[in-house]
């Protein structure tokens, strides 16, 4: 019989921050990935917080390209007004090569990580969970920390969730273009092979975020785009991107160079606080808690947040109100539990349309050096757009 | 780009298998009734897994990335959505 002090499943970031913290306080822990190895089932932009990362994972991680420049367009129609800062400490990094350096990370201390093995069920006695059935057996523990991702479909089968609907559900699309280094540092003006660029835009009816980021010799452009307006209009995700390409031009930017890979992924815009996150001896953590910054989409902190404390929990079998409060404690998970009342609110009706508008319109007029216009964007948007916005500032506090 | 090009990009290994299946064919006819062709599933998906054929929805699983939108968008909760088995289906590089 297979025993374990603790199972984990899913060696994404949030499993191998479980696996770290549980490992190092001597637990014996086993980790189940479903894919060939860490990361290859794993999907985003990706932009990552390097600090973040080296302070609880160590020194060491494997990055493609800084971060020197941020932009983000808002289209109002067919017209973007840019704005551009310059970040600290943000890096671009491919999943595989970063979930496997994650995964290794906490192999080192201590925990056994199995890959090719999918995670199927729990099995429950007097309501505690005692053992977990996977495609290759059945393997027992003390305590369970599910890390299995936005289709959390272990969690979903013993009732601790249910599935996320079309409403909190983002679908995204991406693609990675083959561009030679030289080629990126003169599409990008980057200086050279360490320094990077993200772009970001916000497009309105129908609603898109869209992204770009630099890779050493590549770049990753991708859409996301709610899954009900997705439906309601028969928009297919990849027509969209398509269509996203074109109308930013990215199409003509990587016209000739050969796309390496195509993939998708379901963002959760549901889910923590207003869902359980543990049962009994079961801990979920990371996207299966919804955890991705509505704003950002970065999932990645929050997964390793929410992973640490998830680890912790199964050490001392935290009941799931402190489970739930020592979640809320963390400032990368409650900075995404309060931003989620205001999301939802932002996105109903036309609000998002209305707030570029008004942006577009202040910006354009200020470069145009039109004062009356100015003060017309103010007025008009006196009644509608300032109150909400003021609502949402105290709602912040 | 057709989707099948763009799903030549990646490594794949088949379950033999299927990790998609319709719980109940009816509730099919009822969605392409009041949602028409191409239901939610298949204009959801990314992969061109779904099609409509002789009033019955078929599944090319092999087609699949794994996103799960698919059981997302579906009204009438009708897709039988798992995992493939012993690490076959996608293998991303990038991700």
């Amino acid at each position: 019989m297979l025993e374990y002090d603790i199972v984990i499943v899913g060696a994404g970031p949030s499993g191998s921050a479980a696996a770290l913290k549980a490992a190092s306080s001597g637990k014996k822990v086993l980790v189940l990935e479903r894919g060939p190895e860490p990361g290859s089932k794993n999907v985003s932009g990706a932009m990552i917080r390097k600090d973040y990362v080296t302070s609880v994972f160590g020194e060491g991680v494997p990055f493609e390209r800084n971060v020197n420049k941020i932009k983000l367009s808002l289209y109002d129609k067919d017209k973007p007004v840019s704005i551009e800062f310059s970040p600290d400490n943000l890096v671009t990094t491919g999943r595989l090569k970063f979930d496997k350096w994650l995964s290794s990370v906490s192999e080192n201390a201590g925990a056994m990580v199995i890959p090719k093995t999918t995670a199927l069920k729990l099995n429950w006695e007097n309501n505690v969970a005692k053992s977990i059935t996977t495609d290759r057996g059945e393997v027992f523990a003390k305590s369970f920390v599910l890390a299995e991702g936005v289709n959390s479909l272990v969690s979903m089968e013993s009732k601790i969730r249910s599935d996320l609907t079309p409403e909190n559900a983002v679908e995204t699309v991406k693609v990675v273009y083959s561009v030679k280094k030289e080629d990126i540092n003169s599409m990008f003006n980057t200086k050279n092979e360490s320094s990077g660029v993200a772009w970001r835009y916000i497009m309105t009816d129908p609603l898109v975020a869209g992204f770009l980021y630099t890779y050493k010799d590549s770049v990753s452009i991708g859409i996301g785009s709610p899954i009900n307006q997705l439906v309601e209009r028969k928009i297919r995700p990849e027509k969209l991107l398509d269509d996203f390409m074109d109308k930013t031009g990215l199409s003509d930017m990587v016209k000739g160079y050969s796309l390496r890979e195509y993939s998708a992924k379901v963002i959760p815009e549901g889910g923590f606080p207003d869902i359980n996150v543990s049962k009994s001896n079961v801990y979920l953590c990371g996207d299966a808690l919804g955890l991705v910054d509505p704003l950002t989409f970065d999932g990645i902190s929050p997964a390793i947040a929410s992973g640490t404390i998830a680890g912790s929990a199964a050490v001392y079998n935290l009941d799931s109100a402190t489970y739930r409060y020592e979640l809320m404690k963390n400032p990368e998970i409650s900075k995404i539990a309060k931003e989620r009342k205001l999301e939802s609110e932002f996105m109903s009706g036309d609000r998002v349309r209305e707030y570029i508008e008004m942006v577009s319109s202040m910006l354009n007029n200020w470069a145009s050096g039109n004062m009356f216009g100015m003060r017309n964007t103010m007025v008009s948007n006196y009644r509608n757009v300032i109150p909400d916005l003021m609502g949402f500032v105290l709602k912040m506090r | 780009m057709r989707t099948e090009e763009k799903l030549y990009t990646l490594r794949y290994k088949k379950d033999n298998e299927t990790h998609l299946a319709i719980e109940d064919g009816d509730k099919c006819i009822e969605c392409e009734k009041k949602y028409g062709d191409p239901q939610p599933c298949a204009s959801i998906c990314p992969a061109n897994v779904y099609s409509w054929q002789n009033n019955k929805i078929v599944i090319g699983y092999e087609n699949c990335v794994e996103c799960g939108a698919c059981k997302i968008a579906c009204p009438y909760e009708n897709i039988l959505w798992k995992y493939p088995r012993y690490g076959k289906g996608i293998a991303l590089r990038y991700g």
